[in-house]
């Protein structure tokens, strides 16, 4: 089997890209009637489809990995629990089974790479849902300590009340751009013009 | 040199030209019953042709040889044997014979699902389906193969692939529903609600003279996967079919039942109503749907107090939607944010949640961007709609029938206009 466009992607952290190079890897190497199972990259694979925060493929893929291969790779077991955690939509064990395993150097980047993209989506979801949260749920959302969160969050303009520990949201302004080419103009004559025939 | 060595002699020499092609595509069709008679030495033969350039004679080939029995043994052979063929052949030679290489197709589907493998053809249909198809319009029967080997290897995303081109050219009824009922099955698997319903509503609505079990069982998952996906269940639109219309209700009462439940709101009536229907699910491979339909309702009786309500504690959420405490209220609020299901803000601090209106207002270059290509989609449906219209209205199959029929209700016009003066 040719890992090489997968070594590339990993190598130079395009890591987006992952799953879908080890989706079409296994496919051929399937066709060839290659038996693969034994030295696929598992762990990398099932974290591809959690990076991009795809559970679904994550969950679709641990159900077709052969069970001796599972009990003798304790890694995959311990990115599945990350993937189940996503599932269950319990936010703050998603950092737990993250620090919860002593990753090989192989997955190690990969894994960190997945938490702090997790953590900085985990920000934005309190900055689009919360008006004023508390400091300890802030702590479990993120992952940190109190301390590390209340100063995360501060950076960026929320502010803090001391004596309820409650940390009230800044809001950020949108922006969008409305500016119009003047080739939609021309579209916008196109479909008038299609309208009338 | 024995007529098969003869054969393969020929083959070699008739592959380049388009003419020299033809030639040979005449001659093979004469020797099939030669290859039948000598099917035990044709795997010793393929050795000495070439996929790629011999496609059209490897073929013939490959189907006589592989048309017998297949023992266990022979299978993974066999099976990579023409899985290396589909992938290297020239689309323009198989073509010329897609009842060969159709039945070549199925043969691979068949053993791998045999073998258990069905991921080990995955690949090999995915190039069968674009060789053969004359475009990516194109219905071919082997995009339901491909798709049942996509959910039974559940490597669902791969079925995208085929799933993402518009189908406008249909060779079998069969075909089609197949189709549209195993990529609803991808959709649901890939949770894309929007999309599964789409394709079974192309099942449950498509044109048919007796009922058939395919679009029996699209209709329980279309019932449950809009029960998910609106909490609702339209009626059915005036094209369909009328033995659909009359009949499809009578063999999905669990399924009928269901919605009335869910209709009242109440999440124990709809667990009874589940509860009481079990085994029926079960039987029809539905249970992890319903189970999805039950866990949509608090979402949609949360939904339904955002109509109402402009600010709610989340203790009065908890209560009218009958969830155990106020912080499983917020995590459900919380959740339906993160999936653009409501527009709303938590303030922990007074256990309050206000709703909003959907802050889309319509004018940025995205959404722009994204109503443009609608109306292009939509434009480019409308030239081809008209296209097929022209060419029915030119059809003589279509004439004579409409010929047949317009003078009949010509004379019954004719006849009741003196009635209704007199």
């Amino acid at each position: 089997m040719d890992f090489s466009l997968l070594s590339e992607a990993l190598s130079s952290k395009s890591y987006e890209k992952v799953s879908e190079i080890c989706d079409e890897l296994m496919l051929q190497a399937a066709a060839q009637g290659i038996n693969f199972q034994d030295e696929w990259p598992h762990a990398i694979h099932l974290l591809g489809h959690l990076y991009i925060n795809d559970v679904n493929s994550a969950r679709f893929l641990w159900k077709s990995i052969p069970l001796l291969i599972k009990e003798n790779q304790p890694e995959i077991v311990a990115v599945w629990k990350i993937g189940q955690r996503l599932w269950t939509r319990d936010y703050a064990g998603v950092h737990e089974a993250v620090r919860g395993f002593n990753w090989s150097s192989d997955v190690l980047n990969f894994v960190v790479a997945f938490s702090e993209k997790y953590t900085k989506k985990m920000f934005d979801l309190l900055l689009s849902a919360y008006s004023t949260i508390s400091v300890a749920d802030t702590a479990l959302f993120l992952g940190m300590s109190e301390e590390d969160a209340t100063n995360y969050a501060l950076q960026y303009g929320w502010t803090v009340d001391p004596a309820s520990k409650m940390l009230t949201v800044k809001k950020l302004p949108v922006v969008r751009e409305q500016k119009l080419e003047p080739s939609k103009l021309q579209r916008l004559t196109e479909y008038v013009f299609h309208l009338e025939h | 040199m024995d007529s098969v060595d003869a054969l393969i002699a020929q083959i070699q020499g008739l592959s380049s030209s388009p003419e020299d092609i033809n030639a040979l595509h005449t001659h093979l069709n004469q020797s099939e019953e030669l290859l039948l008679s000598n099917v035990n030495r044709l795997a010793n033969s393929l050795e000495q042709l070439d996929p790629s350039k011999h496609s059209l004679g490897y073929l013939y080939l490959l189907e006589a040889s592989t048309s017998g029995p297949i023992s266990r043994e022979q299978s993974g052979e066999i099976v990579r044997c023409i899985a290396r063929f589909i992938m290297t052949c020239e689309a323009e030679q198989i073509r010329l014979a897609p009842e060969k290489f159709l039945s070549v197709c199925k043969r691979l589907k068949d053993q791998v699902m045999l073998l258990q493998v069905p991921i080990q053809g995955i690949a090999p249909l995915r190039g069968a389906v674009h060789k053969l198809q004359s475009s990516p319009e194109h219905l071919t029967p082997l995009h339901p193969d491909f798709l049942l080997l996509c959910i039974m290897a559940k490597c669902y995303k791969a079925g995208r692939s085929v799933l993402s081109d518009d189908i406008i050219e249909v060779d079998q009824p069969k075909d089609f529903f197949l189709y549209c009922y195993y990529g609803g099955m991808i959709h649901v698997g890939l949770k894309n609600f929007r999309k599964a319903l789409e394709y079974l509503h192309n099942v449950v609505t498509a044109p048919m003279t007796s009922l058939n079990a395919i679009a029996i069982e699209a209709y329980k998952k279309y019932i449950l996967v809009s029960l998910i996906y609106s909490g609702q269940v339209p009626a059915f639109p005036k094209y369909t079919s009328s033995v659909a219309q009359r009949n499809l209700k009578c063999y999905s009462q669990p399924y009928i039942d269901l919605v009335s439940s869910y209709a009242t709101g109440k999440i124990s009536e709809l667990e009874t109503c589940f509860e009481a229907n079990m085994e029926k699910y079960k039987s029809d491979n539905n249970v992890g749907l319903v189970k999805q339909v039950l866990s949509s309702l608090s979402k949609r009786n949360i939904q339904r107090l955002t109509q109402t309500y402009l600010t709610l504690s989340l203790q009065d959420i908890a209560n009218l939607v009958q969830l155990g405490n106020s912080k499983q209220a917020e995590m459900h609020v919380l959740e339906m944010i993160q999936d653009g299901e409501i527009f709303a803000t938590i303030n922990q601090k007074d256990g309050m949640v206000s709703f909003h209106e959907d802050p889309e207002q319509y004018k940025s270059c995205e959404m722009i961007e994204r109503i443009d290509s609608s109306i292009q989609r939509v434009m480019a449906l409308t030239k081809t709609l008209h296209a097929i219209d022209e060419r029915i209205s030119c059809d003589p199959a279509y004439l004579a029938k409409m010929g047949r029929e317009r003078p009949r209700f010509d004379l019954d016009d004719f006849d009741s206009v003196p009635q209704k003066f007199l």
